[in-house]
């Protein structure tokens, strides 16, 4: 049967399609004639507006809170922070790479600082290009750690520079603000350099550091992964 | 709880659109402002708190989903999404076997008494979005066994014959009174009648 033509028929099969009663074969067919006919399926889509709103006509309830928990595993959501979660493993790729990178700066810098306190931590952080942006050093005889910019990093005055260290798992850690040039002196703690951290980073957060104790609140700017010297 | 400001459908396509690039903070807010109704729905559907969870869950995954193939300048986003959650609630029933218990009234007795006598219970006063509002006064001018046939094909998926079983009417007459109905209902709402 052609119904394009007939007008009344497609009017009273699309309201019938949408309120339910249009059933079996009858509704088969007509989802068959949905496929090819856009006018067909403006149809039905009027009549959703016009018939979907009996559903308010029941009250509201509230669901119980596992619902909500539900939904979030199930689509993976995490509390807040699911963007910087996900791009963990692209930054984790990446870190080796920079790592052979830094072994090479080892070398040079190793060789030169032979007085200077024990270096046995170096890492570069690299920029979206690869472009070196950081060489951290660290110390853990002393606990110190040295952030030294290469070059200079214009960050705007409401913002800071904020270094992070990824675990493999949980929350990044801070290890503090940093200066938008030349070299600021942090504490190396086992926070830092410990076994299960995957990957450091510098997020740009507003001035006085991320808001959120649980990592970065600001785009991730500079990464890189410590190599130990020694 | 304030429908007409929650249930703005602006701000309710705005956090679609956020759903759609994968923003979680807006969907939580649609989810904040759209879950209590659209549960309500499914379990007056359902007539099982866990079933209309499962449904209301499978929903909003389905709506985290497709947000991006939504399309606003075709259907409000309430309608959208409570034809996701009405396909949801009848699959589950044609899947489970279970028999939603179909008591005569398809609508809460507030709806109904406002349907009924518009003149003693006011639509106004119900929690009711401005599209529901329309349709509620259009009900209200079909006959009451009419709106009642409407209502229960609306929410619990049946056909002609299976309506005329569930008021003992004959098929031809549930038939009848159905196109009426919707002819007259799309009439009425095109007018924006106030009856």
């Amino acid at each position: 049967m052609n119904i394009r033509d007939n007008a009344p028929l497609r009017e009273k099969l699309a309201a019938e399609y949408v309120l339910g009663t249009l059933k079996g074969g009858a509704r088969r067919r007509f989802d068959g004639y949905l496929h090819n006919d856009a006018a067909l399926r403006r149809l039905v889509i009027e009549w959703q507006d016009r018939l979907a709103p009996m559903a308010e006509f029941s009250t509201a309830v509230q669901p119980r809170k596992q619902v909500w928990a539900g939904i979030e595993r199930r689509l993976n959501l995490g509390p807040a922070r699911a963007g910087w979660l996900e791009s963990l493993n692209f930054w984790r790729w990446l870190g080796v790479a920079s790592t052979a990178m830094a072994a090479l700066l080892v070398i040079v810098i190793g060789t030169r600082v032979l007085d200077q306190p024990q270096l046995d931590y170096v890492a570069t952080l690299t920029d979206a290009k690869s472009q070196t942006a950081l060489v951290l050093t660290g110390d853990t005889q002393h606990k110190a750690l040295t952030v030294r910019l290469v070059g200079n990093a214009p960050v705007a005055s409401d913002k800071t520079l904020q270094l992070w260290a990824v675990p493999k798992q949980g929350n990044p850690r801070s290890l503090g603000l940093l200066a938008d040039k030349g070299e600021v002196k942090l504490a190396l703690g086992s926070n830092a350099i410990g076994d299960d951290v995957a990957l450091l980073a510098v997020s740009l957060e507003p001035k006085g550091g991320s808001p959120d104790p649980n990592g970065p609140t600001g785009p991730i700017l500079y990464k890189g992964a410590w190599v130990r010297v020694m | 709880m304030s429908d007409a400001h929650t249930l703005d459908p602006q701000q309710l396509r705005t956090w679609l659109n956020g759903a759609a690039l994968h923003d979680a903070a807006a969907f939580r807010s649609l989810y904040d402002a759209t879950s209590a109704k659209l549960f309500g729905f499914a379990l007056r559907i359902l007539g099982k708190r866990e079933l209309a969870e499962e449904v209301l869950q499978e929903s909003f995954v389905a709506i985290w989903h497709n947000a991006g193939s939504y399309q606003s300048h075709l259907a409000a986003p309430m309608t959208w999404m409570t034809t996701i959650v009405r396909n949801k609630a009848f699959d589950l029933l044609r899947r489970s076997d279970v028999a939603a218990e179909i008591d005569g009234d398809p609508f809460d007795a507030a709806i109904m008494n406002a349907l009924h006598d518009p003149a003693a219970t006011p639509i106004e006063a119900l929690e009711l979005s401005r599209d529901a509002k329309a349709l509620a006064y259009c009900m209200s001018a079909l006959e009451g066994l009419h709106r009642q046939v409407v209502g229960l094909a609306f929410f619990h998926d049946l056909s002609h014959s299976e309506v005329a079983q569930q008021m003992a009417l004959p098929i031809g007459t549930v038939k009848t009174w159905i196109r009426r109905s919707l002819e007259k209902l799309k009439a009425c709402l095109a007018k924006g009648d106030r009856p």
